[in-house]
């Protein structure tokens, strides 16, 4: 009973929105002069992610094995009807939450770390690596990379290692090696690494380090965000949220989510776009990090060593060492081009968000649905306070992406920096 | 019978070269000719191409209007490649020059992604010129903009298979070119962009290319002068396009 409920739920295929967008999406740009940086991919990423990065199907099939996992792991996750907010704000709307947090590593960030494991380990590949900033992401890769046997290495930004012991320790018990970033283990790293031994890092150098400890050890690189194949991964989210709103007889008015590099975003807003053209959108960001307020629509750099090929979004510059902000998750300089494409044309709105209004939102919201959400989620939460503010008499049904739990992230309520 | 077009970049490796080869191109074998006119941000194309656009030599007026003449005069189309601020840095004057070296139409790589709102208007200069705007296309074109480009124009439409020229990504060609056959309807389709050997020809083939354009191996044998090889691999493209199997 419960089993197939859940597969209800649970899509059969992910969906891709690049065929369905108002405008195309610029390419991948290639400016190294030896080897092409699209190239390179073909070492380090497993051929059926790029195929799904290259072929722009706009559904892809799930494969069952894929869909067992999201069942062990927690999917379907839960659309809850946040009442007992409703009644904190006096709000006559509805408002939902989808909670990512009830995966078993604490984000939606498993989503698209176990296909990307899977593929891998079908290959025949002997490892994977990658960076993480927060530690979401590794601590997903790790988890994956431990479901198929593959060892797994994590360049975790030295500031959040620091910071966030507890992290490191849950990767380490999936069976991951974490290094701090930047280390004296990768070119790029070690450039930072002799500046000063105790350099904070950035997901930008992260990244580069782990790109070139993949090549260099023939492993295969596990993409995080930004890219339109883990997007597409993330997917679940809205194709979940759209089925349970279905099934609870309710059609959304809003969307409100946060962003770092947009894969939560993306994953929960495209799969809602074509069918709901009147809906408001809203991406949060960081105040501290604007890329779409303040940053610029350019071709940048995906890391900081110029590596990977260059994409067309919204940027900070490759270069950008952000504050130390709690959320580390909303540190990434730049976010994926197709929803900086949808910024840009207006068609979905962003505005940044205060580390103080953050807490704010985090304790209200902990206060009411019980829930101590991620930090970045926090920014999700106050958009949505923000929205249902403005929009108090018109009774909209809100539904507000939760991306993660914040239960190792509790120092933002103590006023430590991370 | 399929289409076979060859690219070559103005200039490169040096005029004579240039037109040593072209003399080589017979009409029964070769369906089109695309000079790509150096840039100097060729950004969509690989590094080989990217080479060829800042190592050829810079003709001169007389010497360029020279060879598009002999060109024109070889029977066979030609297509011009620029990308959008080479063309529109004096559109009147560039189109003009096509047109009386009897080219058929231009493909501007760029023009559709990068500057998406001036699409239509330059796409409506071009036709109205007595052009032919070869619409681009690859497998993360929109719907809404195939649809719209297709009403605009009439010619054959150019597939970019993959993301650069010269490379060659793991790709499921078959979803994105249904999906623009669903759309485009019969309107040819000349399949470009990492086609390197026999096989990606009868892959493109089987995938419903109408025809393949061939640039970057072709460089090598231009590199060395080796006419032979040119000659030889011109004519195994040419039975991989036959061969149907």
């Amino acid at each position: 009973m419960l089993e197939s409920y859940r597969e209800e739920i649970i899509p059969e295929k992910w969906y891709n929105i690049i065929p369905d967008l108002p405008e195309p999406l610029p390419p991948p740009l290639d400016r190294s002069k030896g080897r092409s940086s699209i190239d390179l991919l073909n070492d380090i990423v497993p051929k059926e992610i790029l195929k799904q990065e290259f072929s722009f199907s706009r559904y892809v099939d799930i494969p069952d094995e894929v869909r067992e996992q999201y069942i062990q792991i927690g999917r379907p996750t839960p659309l809850v009807r946040a009442r007992n907010l409703e009644k904190r704000l006096d709000y006559r709307g509805k408002i939902f939450f989808k909670f990512e947090g009830a995966t078993v590593t604490g984000s939606h960030k498993i989503n698209t770390a176990i296909p990307q494991a899977y593929y891998a380990a079908q290959e025949g590949s002997s490892g994977t690596v990658t960076e993480t900033g927060a530690g979401q992401w590794g601590t997903a890769t790790a988890l994956a990379s431990s479901l198929y046997s593959l060892p797994c290495t994590v360049f975790m930004v030295r500031i959040s290692y620091q910071q966030k012991p507890g992290r490191k320790v849950i990767m380490n018990t999936y069976g991951a090696d974490v290094i701090p970033s930047p280390s004296d283990m990768t070119g790029s790293g070690l450039k930072f690494f002799k500046e000063n031994t105790n350099h904070p890092g950035s997901l930008g150098i992260a990244i580069s380090e782990a790109v070139e400890y993949a090549m260099k050890k023939n492993l295969k690189y596990m993409i995080g965000s930004v890219l339109n194949s883990a997007i597409t991964h993330q997917s679940i989210i809205g194709l979940e949220t759209i089925k349970q709103l279905e099934l609870e007889g309710e059609k959304a008015d809003s969307l409100i989510g946060c962003v770092g590099g947009g894969s939560n975003f993306s994953g929960f807003v495209f799969p809602f776009l074509n069918d709901h053209e009147d809906m408001d959108i809203i991406a949060s960001t960081a105040e501290e990090v604007p890329k779409f307020t303040r940053g610029e629509y350019k071709y940048d750099y995906i890391d900081s060593a110029g590596i990977l090929p260059q994409l067309r979004m919204f940027s900070l510059g490759a270069d950008f060492v952000p504050p130390k902000i709690y959320s580390g998750g909303l540190r990434y300089h730049g976010a994926s081009p197709s929803l900086s494409l949808l910024v840009r044309n207006g068609r979905i709105k962003a505005e940044d968000v205060s580390q103080n209004e953050v807490i704010d939102a985090l304790k209200i919201f902990a206060g009411t649905q019980g829930i101590i959400a991620a930090p970045e989620s926090g920014h999700a939460i106050a958009s949505a306070l923000r929205y249902i503010k403005a929009n108090k008499n018109e009774k909209k049904t809100v539904v507000v992406n939760v991306s993660g739990h914040g239960l190792l992230d509790l120092g933002i309520f103590e006023g430590k920096r991370e | 019978m399929k289409d076979l077009y060859l690219y070559f970049t103005m200039g490169y490796p040096d005029m004579d070269t240039l037109e040593r080869f072209i003399s080589l191109i017979n009409a029964d074998k070769v369906n089109g000719i695309e000079i790509g006119f150096p840039s100097m941000d060729p950004k969509y194309d690989g590094p080989e191409i990217r080479k060829s656009h800042s190592s050829a030599v810079d003709p001169g007026r007389e010497r360029m209007l020279e060879f598009l003449k002999i060109l024109g005069m070889k029977n066979i189309p030609l297509y011009s490649l620029q990308y959008y601020s080479d063309i529109c840095s004096d559109i009147e004057e560039n189109l003009a020059i096509l047109r009386e070296s009897g080219f058929s139409g231009i493909i501007v790589p760029d023009l559709t992604t990068d500057y998406f709102k001036d699409s239509e208007k330059v796409i409506d200069h071009i036709e109205e010129s007595g052009l032919d705007f070869i619409p681009f296309f690859s497998a993360s074109s929109p719907d809404r903009v195939i649809a719209r480009q297709c009403s605009l124009t009439s010619s054959w439409i150019y597939y970019g298979i993959q993301p650069s020229t010269g490379i060659n990504m793991p790709m499921d060609m078959a979803p994105g070119v249904q999906r623009i056959r669903s759309i485009a309807g019969n309107r040819k389709m000349i399949f470009g962009f990492g086609i390197r050997n026999e096989d990606h020809v009868r892959e493109a083939v089987r995938n419903g290319a109408d025809g393949i354009a061939i640039g970057t191996i072709l460089l090598k044998y231009l590199e060395s002068n080796d006419k032979n090889g040119f000659i030889d691999l011109v004519e195994r493209m040419r039975v991989a396009l036959n061969d149907n199997s």
